[in-house]
């Protein structure tokens, strides 16, 4: 059959081909795909892992100090003359939380770096703050209580600060112009 | 399942698979895989020469498919492109183990006197043996030339050589094949 190099190449170029790769290949590649997933959610946990913690030690906090109170709430039989006193110590930290808040809250979600219940847990009234609120009203005179309550406002107030202060460091303070080239950029 | 890359096109893929593979659908990048994996794969078994590294690059390749498929222009060739990547990952590990393409002189390079193709029979197996023993400069010019259909001026451009040195280094590579088969003639 007198055929030239090239000729023969091109006409049996079928038979030039192997079968595909063996099922290591797939198998390899899917774990790949799967670990860099994983990696990135690790990598994102890492990146935000200050205000994480942050996060976790106020729920904590915010706990145990529940948890003394209402231990020992039975002991404590003060009078209701610190009611005014409580809705002073209200005002002055929810005004300066939810500034802090709003400092916050100017900045895209994705720079936040926190899932929705991280974010919903920064809110002035999240869960504990509804119990601790519950517990002074059926409670007005326990002193446990109202110590957790200012505690709380000052947790979430230092938690602010920590969170702004990281939020500084990595960008100029956002406007309204900045925030537009994050969600243009996204 | 044998296919090569220059046989096939896109719509062996159901069209919207690429969006799907865009959007992070593993299922869909897994059929992406499934219909260009065999051709891919003999890319990379011609390039690199043996099956252990011709599946670890395609496994990397396929890894920066993944990872940049969101790049993938809508009116783009995906065969073209994924063909793309999975050479350059070749081309990128054979310098990575000191393979350097390096220029020659332009020359012309006669036909060994002698050689009457007429004169014996060429197979297969002849071949791909004798391209197989080719020196790497000369047997990568002479795959992407042959094989993955890419021109003198592309396969210099991918090389980071001249487009005469890539023509130079074909012939020889083509006169080192005639060579070899004839002697595999001469023995039978």
């Amino acid at each position: 059959m007198p055929e030239n190099f090239e000729s023969f190449i091109q006409q049996h170029r079928d038979a030039f081909e192997e079968p595909g790769p063996s099922p290591r290949v797939w198998d390899a590649l899917e774990r790949e795909l799967e670990g860099g997933r994983k990696g990135r959610v690790v990598s994102l946990l890492g990146k935000n892992w200050f205000k994480a913690a942050v996060i976790a030690v106020l729920l904590v906090n915010a706990a145990v100090l529940f948890y003394i109170a209402r231990h020992k709430q039975q002991q404590q039989q003060d009078l209701a003359v610190v009611i005014p006193e409580m809705q002073d110590a209200k005002v002055y930290y929810s005004n300066r939380i939810n500034e802090k808040l709003e400092l916050i809250n100017a900045y895209p979600v994705n720079e936040l770096g926190l899932d929705s219940a991280a974010r919903q847990e920064l809110q002035l009234r999240n869960d504990t703050y509804k119990t601790l609120e519950n517990e002074l009203k059926n409670n007005p005179g326990n002193q446990r209580i109202r110590g957790a309550m200012i505690r709380y406002y000052q947790l979430k107030l230092e938690l602010f600060d920590k969170i702004l202060e990281e939020l500084h460091e990595k960008h100029a303070a956002p406007t309204t112009h900045t925030k537009k080239q994050y969600e243009a950029e996204i | 399942m044998k296919a090569s890359a220059n046989n096939l096109n896109q719509t062996q893929l159901d069209g919207n698979v690429i969006d799907r593979c865009k959007r992070g659908d593993v299922r869909a990048f897994r059929e992406l895989y499934n219909a260009y994996a065999a051709a891919m794969y003999n890319i990379c078994l011609r390039m690199t020469g043996n099956v252990s590294d011709a599946e670890d690059t395609l496994q990397e390749a396929f890894i920066q498919v993944h990872r940049n498929i969101g790049k993938l222009e809508r009116e783009a060739s995906v065969t073209a492109w994924i063909k793309r990547i999975v050479v350059n990952h070749c081309l990128n590990n054979l310098r990575k183990k000191k393979v350097y393409f390096e220029e020659v002189e332009e020359v012309e390079v006669a036909e060994e006197a002698g050689i009457d193709e007429d004169s014996f029979t060429w197979t297969v197996s002849a071949v791909k043996s004798a391209i197989h023993g080719l020196p790497q400069g000369y047997r990568t010019v002479l795959n992407l030339y042959l094989f993955e259909d890419y021109s003198h001026r592309e396969i210099a451009d991918m090389m980071g050589i001249t487009e005469s040195t890539v023509k130079t280094q074909y012939m020889r590579a083509k006169e080192k094949v005639r060579q070899i088969v004839k002697q595999q003639n001469l023995i039978r």
